[in-house]
């Protein structure tokens, strides 16, 4: 099985549609290639907003950390909103200490996140 | 008296050897003191006992001195640099004063060895910076070896009343001869572990000897994130593989992580990557999250050993 599996979907909304990321498993320095190619190509669909959900990862490291930031940036740059939803303790920890949580909101569930 | 390089711009780092806890306050009172008359902003991180002390030689002064609990603040000394240097920048462009006691009798000997490594890259990481820094040791409790290798720490000295220069002062580059020293032996109870390329096995190996050592949920996952950040280095930046050694006692956790990357930056992992940062985030993590970091590096490779305390009073939030 693999370490990391991603999955996307393009959600319907009320308001209007979202990119739904989500990562389930262990993302780290042996999976952020595979990673950044995901997001990158969602991120590559300027979509308005895009929403990764965190509550099936166990654990995430620097360099995974990275390929969120990155795919932030961009997103930023496009006029887009991306945000991290229900990550478990140790993932919310690293965010806080990284201050990542400063720059990317972070919510406790994708329907909080979706009402942004 | 011409000054010497180590002491010219406004870098002052003094090492104050006390022996009285009258001599202490008045002191300490009156180098902060002297920095609320003049409207510069001060910070005294101490171990708990002395700030009471401090607090009440200021007077209504204290209410101007940010404080801190030097036995939470600087309990791993390599997160006291990042710590110091968000005060200078919150102060940028003003004349700040810092008293930092990092170095008390009960530290164990690893935890003496990295308070005064601290002291030494103090003057590395703050060379040029517009910060005096005052450093208190009590000479009636600590040992000889680390009261000298604190005059080869400060290029500046204050013993009884008096100022001088250190004529043991090594320069912004040098390390007392214990920082530098080869780590004692691992114990032969160690457990071992050679990995490549599987860090979600050196994680599961790292939780169950954590959670089997005593170390509460939360820390546990402290030290699983250290090593894997540790761990990825090896994939990240050498072609072969890394060791990985585990052991504990009732005291404390320990993973060694060895591998043949060269870490050539003495401050790396002290200095806070700006949030947007893509890198730099590693070891940075590391000290934030471990009790106590020992690392050496040369040529052949480098060894970093996390520490964690297995009763800890709190854990980092």
């Amino acid at each position: 099985m693999d370490l990391l599996t991603t999955s996307v979907a393009t959600v319907e909304s009320d308001s209007e549609p979202y990119t739904l990321v989500e990562l389930t498993g262990e993302a780290d320095v042996t999976n952020s290639d595979a990673l950044r190619e995901v997001l990158d190509a969602e991120v590559a669909k300027q979509p308005r907003t895009m929403i990764i959900d965190l509550s099936g990862l166990r654990f995430m490291d620097s360099s995974a950390l990275h390929v969120v930031l990155r795919a932030n940036r961009v997103m930023d740059r496009q006029g887009g909103v991306l945000a991290l939803a229900s990550p478990r303790e140790p993932v919310a920890k690293m965010l806080r200490l990284t201050a990542a949580d400063q720059l990317i909101p972070v919510y406790p569930s994708v329907r909080e996140a979706t009402a942004g | 008296m011409a000054e010497s390089p180590a002491t010219s711009g406004p870098f002052r780092h003094v090492g104050f050897f006390y022996r009285t806890a009258k001599e202490y306050a008045t002191t300490v009172a009156a180098f902060l003191g002297d920095g609320v008359a003049a409207g510069e902003p001060a910070f005294a991180a101490l171990p708990a006992g002395q700030l009471s002390l401090v607090a009440d030689a200021l007077g209504a002064d204290a209410g101007r001195v940010e404080f801190a609990d030097m036995t939470e603040m600087g309990r791993n000394p390599g997160r006291i640099i990042p710590r110091l240097q968000a005060f200078v920048d919150l102060h940028a462009g003003q004349h700040v004063r810092y008293v930092g006691e990092p170095i008390w009798a009960s530290r164990s000997s690893a935890e003496l060895r990295e308070a005064t490594r601290h002291e030494a890259l103090i003057n590395l990481a703050f060379a040029g910076a517009d910060a005096e820094i005052l450093c208190p040791y009590d000479t009636t409790r600590l040992g000889q070896a680390v009261i000298a290798e604190a005059r080869q720490t400060h290029p500046l000295l204050l013993s009884g009343g008096d100022g001088a220069t250190s004529l043991e002062y090594s320069g912004p580059f040098g390390l007392p001869s214990s920082c530098s020293a080869p780590l004692p032996a691992r114990p032969d109870t160690a457990m071992i572990h050679t990995y490549r390329s599987d860090l979600s096995q050196v994680r599961a190996l790292v939780l169950k000897s954590a959670r089997e050592a005593g170390l509460p949920d939360e820390r546990a996952g402290d030290l699983v994130l250290a090593v894997s950040e540790v761990a990825a280095n090896t994939l990240r930046h050498t072609p072969s593989s890394g060791t990985l050694a585990i052991w504990h006692n009732p005291h404390e956790i320990v993973c060694e992580v060895h591998d043949r990357g060269v870490i050539t930056d003495p401050l790396a992992g002290r200095r806070r990557p700006a949030p947007d940062a893509l890198g730099g985030h590693g070891l940075w993590l590391v000290h934030q999250v471990c009790d106590l970091v020992e690392l050496r590096s040369d040529n052949t490779g480098t060894t970093i050993r996390m520490h964690m305390a297995i009763r800890s009073p709190r854990p980092l939030s």
